[in-house]
């Protein structure tokens, strides 16, 4: 997933608005993400919201770990105002481990999956978009 | 695989384990340190460190929880003393004996569901009650209530300590208990003196709990089902609300045989 030079970029993330009307956040190499970092990103990825929910592709690939403050503001809170759903990518064990726990633990209240594919993941999310 | 591989693995995995016992301790301070190599020790403790994470989140919830079910029964038990205390004050004024009786007989009962509250609010599991505390305790405090400091009434108690009930049964035992109690003291001996025993037992998968007098027993005609009594038409209902079979033999004295099962069906 190549970051654009427009994209906001805070602590952990890059996040940008892709011309398919899909959301987009990178986490960088070996994040450690609390709540504040999971904050910054939510501001940034509800500051694409402008009246349509979105789907959301999710980079997760290099994140180092995630605190349960920082997942519960990504599950209960900070997206559900401007995301339809979640596409998380993930290839590293890490990653895998951090996804599952949104599968069930952590569970977004929006449809969301896991892929280890950016395309089968693009895919899926303009299918939830289009339904 | 090389001597340092091996000491590496040996050494994380031993990290692991030291934390997956910090956590079975429920001491949640310690965390596994992930290094950048991202190998499959830093995945397992990753995972590791958020279990971790939401076992402490979920222990402080129930913590919370218990805390509020503590101050429920702490408040129903306080209300319910303040029903008794009403009570109390409501007959301050009354001389007539037959009304000062009724008066006692509602506070016993709604005692006997004080005592449930407060025995809940102390144990550490506020889901069932200690049979053989909750009869001990009720007995004495009816007794008291009757006030029959020249008798001499003896307790006996045979009772198997390790028995517990949920709430849901053990208020209707409480009153079936109170009842009881309340009609050996009143009736049963005359001449003040005797014995009312408890046997309570599990026997195949039910209680069998036994409550009986040495004193003179039921008339011959008493009937049951024509009494006006409020304690006598009480006990066949509460044991029908809890499907206990009940007995009544007065032979000698008066044996109350009440069974029920043991564990609660969903």
């Amino acid at each position: 997933m190549e970051v654009p030079t427009n994209a906001i970029e805070v602590t952990c993330y890059h996040t940008w608005m892709g011309k398919d009307g899909v959301g987009r956040t990178k986490v960088k190499l070996g994040a450690d993400v609390t709540l504040k970092e999971a904050k910054e990103n939510s501001d940034a990825v509800n500051s694409f919201y402008k009246g349509d929910k979105f789907p959301l592709l999710i980079d997760a690939r290099g994140i180092r770990s995630m605190t349960r403050d920082a997942r519960n503001q990504f599950s209960l809170k900070g997206r559900e105002s401007g995301v339809k759903a979640f596409a998380i990518i993930i290839d590293s064990t890490i990653s895998k481990v951090v996804g599952n726990f949104f599968m069930g633990i952590n569970k977004p209240i929006v449809p969301a999956r896991l892929f280890t594919n950016e395309e089968e993941a693009l895919v899926w999310l303009k299918s939830i978009d289009n339904s | 695989m090389a001597s340092e591989e091996i000491k590496y693995a040996d050494k994380r995995a031993n990290e692991i384990l030291e934390v997956v016992m910090a956590y079975a301790r429920l001491d949640f301070k310690q965390k596994i340190s992930i290094t950048n190599k991202e190998d499959v020790f830093d995945s397992i403790g990753t995972g590791v460190n958020m279990l971790g994470e939401e076992l402490e989140g979920s222990t402080i919830s129930l913590r919370e929880k218990e805390q509020l079910l503590k101050e429920v029964h702490h408040r129903v038990k306080n209300n319910l003393q303040i029903i008794s205390s009403l009570l109390n004050l409501q007959s301050d004024n009354f001389q007539d004996e037959r009304f000062l009786a009724m008066i006692r007989e509602s506070k016993n009962r709604i005692n006997s569901m004080a005592l449930i509250h407060e025995m809940l609010y102390i144990a550490k599991d506020f889901s069932q009650i200690n049979m053989s505390d909750y009869i001990v305790k009720l007995s004495q405090s009816v007794y008291q209530s009757f006030n029959a400091k020249d008798s001499s009434i003896a307790f006996e108690y045979d009772i198997d300590e390790s028995l517990f009930l949920e709430i849901d049964r053990m208020i209707p035992i409480g009153l079936i208990l109170n009842e009881i109690i309340s009609n050996s003291l009143k009736y049963a001996f005359p001449a003040k003196k005797g014995t009312i025993k408890f046997c309570l037992k599990e026997k195949k998968g039910n209680i069998c709990f036994t409550i009986s007098d040495d004193g003179i027993g039921i008339p011959k005609d008493f009937d049951y089902s024509q009494t006006k009594s409020l304690g006598v038409q009480l006990i066949p209902m509460l044991c029908d609300q809890i499907d206990a079979g009940l007995t009544i033999n007065s032979e000698r004295g008066t044996c109350y045989d009440l069974c029920f099962k043991a564990l609660m069906l969903s």
